[in-house]
C-alpha cells in the first residue's frame, strides 16, 4: 500500500471523546475539585471530537486511497454526534431551575422550621441556633449554622 | 426530601457527623421558597439547591444559590464565610 497516510484526526476525535466520557461519566473524574465548576467542560469536550471526527470523514471521503477508515469515521463521527448532544441537554436540564429570589436572602431573617433529624426527633433552627442536640448529645452554642439544601448526594 | 430512614443510611454511608434532617413533605423549603415542582427524577417535587449562613441572632449571614445542580458551594467558600461571622 503505497502513499498511504494515518487519519490522525479520528485519532484525536477519539482521544477527545474518550476525555469527555471520563469527565462526564466516571464518578471518579467527575469529584476532582474545580470540575464541578466547570460543567460545560464536557460539552465542550464532545464539540472538540464532533469536529476532529468530521474532519476524518472527509478526509476518508475524499481521499479514500489516501486515507483509510471511512467506515469508522462515520460510526464515531455519529456515536459522537448523540453523545454531544446528549451531554448538551444534560447541561441544559442541569440549568434549568428555578431561581431563589424569593429565597431568603442576607439580611433577613431565616424563617424557623422544624424537621426531623436521622433518629426521627423533631429538630428546629432555633435549637441548632441555641444548642444542637447531634446523636443525643448536646453541644455548645454555635457562632452561626450553615444550612444546606442539597438535591442529589455530592 | 429523603425520609430519615434514607438520610439515616447516607449519613452512616458518607461518615456525616453533622445534623441531616429530612424533609419528605417540602416543609422548609417551602418556607425559604426553594421548591422545584416535578423537578426532581421520576417527576417529583425536589429542593433548588441552596446554602445558607445563619447567625445566632437567625439572621442570613451568607447564601448561595448556584444556577447550575451540578455545581456547588465548595468547602473552602462555606468555611470562609463562616470565619468572617464572630
Amino acid at each position: 500500500m503505497p502513499n498511504q497516510r494515518a487519519n490522525r484526526p479520528l485519532w484525536l476525535g477519539a482521544l477527545f471523546l474518550v476525555l469527555a466520557f471520563l469527565v462526564g461519566a466516571v464518578p471518579f473524574f467527575a469529584q476532582i475539585p474545580g470540575q464541578q465548576a466547570i460543567p460545560w467542560l464536557n460539552p465542550l469536550l464532545g464539540a472538540v471530537a464532533v469536529v476532529f471526527f468530521i474532519r476524518g470523514l472527509l478526509l476518508a471521503i475524499r481521499q479514500p486511497g489516501l486515507y483509510r477508515g471511512k467506515a469508522a469515521a462515520w460510526t464515531l463521527t455519529i456515536l459522537s454526534s448523540v453523545l454531544f448532544l446528549f451531554s448538551l441537554f444534560a447541561y441544559y436540564a442541569s440549568r434549568h431551575i428555578p431561581d431563589a429570589k424569593a429565597a431568603p436572602q442576607m439580611g433577613q431573617k431565616a424563617p424557623d422550621f422544624e424537621l426531623k433529624d436521622t433518629s426521627g426527633q423533631p429538630v428546629s433552627l432555633a435549637q441548632l441556633l441555641a444548642a444542637p442536640v447531634n446523636s443525643g448529645k448536646t453541644g455548645p452554642q454555635p457562632k452561626a449554622v450553615l444550612l444546606v439544601f442539597y438535591r442529589g448526594y455530592w | 426530601m429523603d425520609e430519615p430512614g434514607v438520610s439515616l443510611d447516607l449519613a452512616r454511608k458518607a461518615g456525616y457527623t453533622f445534623t441531616l434532617l429530612s424533609d419528605p413533605d417540602a416543609k422548609a423549603i417551602r418556607r425559604y421558597n426553594l421548591l422545584h415542582p416535578k423537578g426532581g427524577p421520576d417527576g417529583h417535587d425536589i429542593s433548588r439547591p441552596a446554602e445558607f449562613l445563619v447567625d445566632r441572632t437567625g439572621t442570613v449571614r451568607w447564601t448561595n444559590f448556584t444556577e447550575d445542580i451540578r455545581v456547588r458551594a465548595r468547602a473552602a467558600e462555606m468555611l470562609a464565610a463562616a470565619q468572617a461571622i464572630n
